[in-house]
C-alpha cells in the first residue's frame, strides 16, 4: 500500500520539450500530485507523481516518450525544526542508502518523497513505521 | 623539378612496362595467393591470357570485403620473414584491414612519395612540418619517409596538440606542412587566436594536404590563409598508403604514377571499363608491390582519367581530385568510417538499442560527428547517472574500435528522422 509508482521520463533538453510532457498530461485529464527535474548537459529526466500513473504511462508513450515506474514511497512530515532529521536518521540507522529524496507540501505539511535501493524498500518503510513516522499511503495520490 | 625518368616515360614504352610488370604480378598470385587462384579459375583464366597491359579488364575485381575475408594475412604474397612493415586500418566487424611491406615495397613507397615531394618543389633545404596522424594508419609514416628520402628534414609531429605544434612550426622555420586541409585550417585560425602574425610568424611556402574529399573553395581558403601553395596527394593503404598520386605545379588534377599503379575508371554498378574523361569508380592494380599485391581493386572513391599531355612534362594520368564515394564510407578528419562500423560497436553494447543516427557537421574547419542515440524503456531511465555512463561508454568504445571522437546524444523515442518508416543512418551536413 506504501508503493507509489513514480513516472520517470526522458526529456531531451530543448525548448518546449517540458510543455509537450505537460500538455500532454492535462489534456488526458491527469493531475500532477509532485513534479522534479533533474538535468544533465544534453538531456533531463522528469520524475512525477500523477492521479492515474497507468493510464499517464500510456498516453505518454503513446506520444513518443519513453517512461518508466520507478517505485517510491513518501513520508509525512510537520512543518518544524528536526521532523525532517528524524526520517533519515530512521533511515540511516537500518542502513538504507537513500538514491534521492524530493518534497512538496499540502497545506502546512510536507511530505518527502525517497527512492531507495529495490531491495532495502519494505525495510526502509518498515524502520519509518517503526520510528512512529507517517509513511502516506500510495492511494493518497491516485484517483 | 622531377624525381624519376619514370614520370615521363614515353605512353608506349611506359605501355610495355606495365604489360611486364602486370605479367609478373599475374604470375606470382596465380602462383602463392589461394585467393586469386580461386577467382582465376572461377573466371577461367590462366597467366598465360595476359599478354598486354589492355587484357587486365579479363582479371577479376579484388574489393575491400576480400582482405577482410582474408584476415590478417590471407592475400600476402610473401611469407613473414619478407615483411618489414604492417599498416592496418578499423574493419566493419571488429576486424581490420590489414596490409603489409618489403624491404623492396618500402623502396617504392619511398620512391613515389620522393616524387610527390619533388613534385611540390621541396628539397634537401626544406623542413616538412608533418602533422598526418603517425602509427597504423599509412599517411603519416608514408609522408615521413618521402620527405627523409629527398633529404629534407622531417617534424614527426603527428596530430592535436596545435598550439605545440604552431610553436614548433615558427621556431623551427618550417617550410613544408602537410596535413589533412581540414587541419591545416584549424592551425590557421588557433594561429590567429594566439595573436600570430602568420604571413611573418611562419616561413612556409607550400603544403602537401590529402586524406579528405577537399572542394575548389577550401583548398584556396587553404592557400589564402597561409599564402601557400596547395599540393593535393592521393593515396590509400590497401594500395600503399599515401603516393598514388599528386598534383603537380601546372594543374590541380593529380599524376598517378602509373609505372607502379595502374588506374581504371569503371561503371560502379556494372563493372564495365569507361573511357579517358569519364567519371566513374577508380580501380588500382599494383604492378610492383610484393608483399601485397592486388588485382583490380575497386576504390570506391569516384574520379575521372585525363591523358592529355600536362605542361609539367610528366607522362602520366592525371586524376581529378576525388569527387565522392560509390558507397556510404565516410571521411571524417581524415578516418575513413563505414556506418556499418559504428553500427557493429553500438549492437555490442548492452541497454541501447540500434535506434540511431550519425550526423557529420563541421565545428569551425574539423569534422564533427554527432551520434543519436534513441533511449527506451530497458535504460535506466531513472538515474542521470547512469544515462550518462552509458553516454560515456558509447563514446569510448567508438574510440577504441574506430579511432574516431564522437560526441553521443540521447534523444526520445522515435525522433530520429524516419523517410517511409526506414531510419535515416547518416546525415552529412558538410557542404563540399
Amino acid at each position: 500500500m506504501h508503493t507509489i509508482k513514480q513516472l520517470s521520463v526522458f526529456i531531451e533538453n530543448k525548448t518546449g520539450e517540458l510543455s509537450d510532457f505537460t500538455h500532454v498530461l492535462s489534456t488526458n485529464d491527469i493531475s500532477i500530485k509532485s513534479i522534479l527535474l533533474a538535468d544533465s548537459t544534453d538531456f533531463g529526466l522528469v520524475r512525477t507523481i500523477v492521479d492515474n500513473p497507468e493510464k499517464a504511462k500510456a498516453i505518454l508513450e503513446d506520444n513518443g516518450f519513453s517512461v518508466r515506474f520507478t517505485d517510491v514511497f513518501g513520508v509525512k512530515i510537520d512543518d518544524v525544526v528536526g521532523s525532517f532529521d528524524k526520517v533519515i536518521t530512521a533511515l540511516s540507522k537500518s542502513n538504507i542508502n537513500i538514491q534521492y529524496t524530493y518534497s512538496f507540501y499540502e497545506f502546512d505539511i510536507g511530505i518527502f518523497i525517497f527512492s531507495v535501493e529495490k531491495d532495502k524498500f519494505n525495510e526502509a518503510v518498515k524502520s519509518l513505521l517503526d520510528a512512529k513516522l507517517e509513511v502516506v499511503s500510495a492511494s493518497h495520490f491516485y484517483k | 623539378m622531377i624525381w624519376s625518368k619514370a614520370e615521363t616515360l614515353p605512353r608506349l614504352e611506359l605501355e610495355k612496362l606495365q604489360t611486364s610488370r602486370l605479367k609478373e604480378t599475374i604470375a606470382r598470385v596465380y602462383g602463392v595467393v589461394p585467393f586469386y587462384q580461386q577467382k582465376f579459375k572461377e573466371m577461367g583464366i590462366v597467366p598465360e591470357d595476359i599478354k598486354s597491359i589492355k587484357d587486365i579488364t579479363k582479371l577479376p575485381f579484388t574489393r575491400k570485403q576480400d582482405l577482410r575475408d582474408n584476415y590478417p594475412f590471407g592475400m600476402f604474397a610473401v611469407n613473414q620473414d619478407a615483411v618489414v612493415r604492417i599498416h592496418s586500418s578499423s574493419g566493419t566487424t571488429g576486424k581490420p584491414t590489414v596490409v603489409g611491406y618489403t624491404k623492396s615495397d618500402m623502396d617504392v613507397w619511398n620512391e613515389v612519395m620522393a616524387r610527390v615531394f619533388t613534385m611540390s618543389g621541396i628539397n634537401s633545404e626544406d623542413t616538412v612540418h608533418n602533422a598526418y596522424g603517425y602509427g597504423l594508419f599509412t599517411g603519416g609514416l608514408g609522408v615521413h619517409n618521402g620527405a627523409e628520402t629527398v633529404g629534407a628534414t622531417v617534424v614527426p609531429s603527428s596530430g592535436g596538440f596545435t598550439s605545440r605544434q604552431l610553436l614548433l612550426m615558427k621556431d623551427f622555420n618550417s617550410t613544408v606542412l602537410t596535413s589533412t586541409p581540414s587541419f591545416a585550417l584549424h592551425m590557421a585560425e588557433t594561429a590567429k587566436k594566439e595573436g600570430y602574425d602568420i604571413k611573418k610568424d611562419f616561413k612556409l611556402k607550400c603544403g602537401i594536404f590529402g586524406a579528405e574529399p577537399t572542394s575548389v573553395g577550401l583548398k584556396e581558403e587553404v592557400s589564402r590563409v597561409w599564402g601557400i601553395d596547395y599540393y593535393e596527394i592521393y593515396g590509400l593503404s590497401e594500395i600503399i598508403g599515401p603516393g598514388v598520386s599528386n598534383s603537380c605545379c601546372e594543374s590541380r588534377d593529380l599524376h598517378i604514377f602509373e609505372d607502379h599503379f595502374y588506374p581504371e575508371i569503371v561503371d560502379s554498378k556494372t563493372g564495365e571499363v569507361l573511357p579517358y574523361g569519364e567519371k566513374g569508380e577508380l580501380v588500382i592494380t599494383t604492378l610492383t608491390k610484393q608483399a601485397l599485391p592486388i588485382i583490380r581493386y575497386r576504390t570506391g572513391d569516384i574520379t575521372s582519367l585525363d591523358l592529355t599531355p600536362c605542361k609539367c612534362g610528366r607522362t602520366h594520368v592525371r586524376m581529378k581530385s576525388v569527387m565522392g564515394r560509390v558507397d556510404d564510407m565516410l571521411i571524417v578528419n581524415g578516418v575513413n568510417i563505414f556506418p556499418s562500423q559504428v553500427e557493429h560497436v553500438l549492437s555490442n553494447i548492452s541497454d541501447i538499442t540500434l535506434n540511431y543516427q550519425i550526423i557529420a557537421n563541421k565545428k569551425g574547419y574539423l569534422d564533427s560527428l554527432e551520434i543519436m542515440v534513441e533511449v527506451t524503456e530497458e535504460m535506466p531511465m531513472d538515474s542521470i547517472g547512469a544515462l550518462e555512463k552509458i553516454q560515456k561508454n558509447i563514446q569510448s568504445e567508438l574510440l577504441n574500435n574506430l579511432y574516431i571522437n564522437a560526441k553521443i546524444r540521447l534523444v526520445e523515442p522515435r525522433s530520429i528522422e524516419r523517410s517511409m518508416g526506414k531510419a535515416i543512418r547518416v546525415i552529412d551536413k558538410r557542404s563540399l
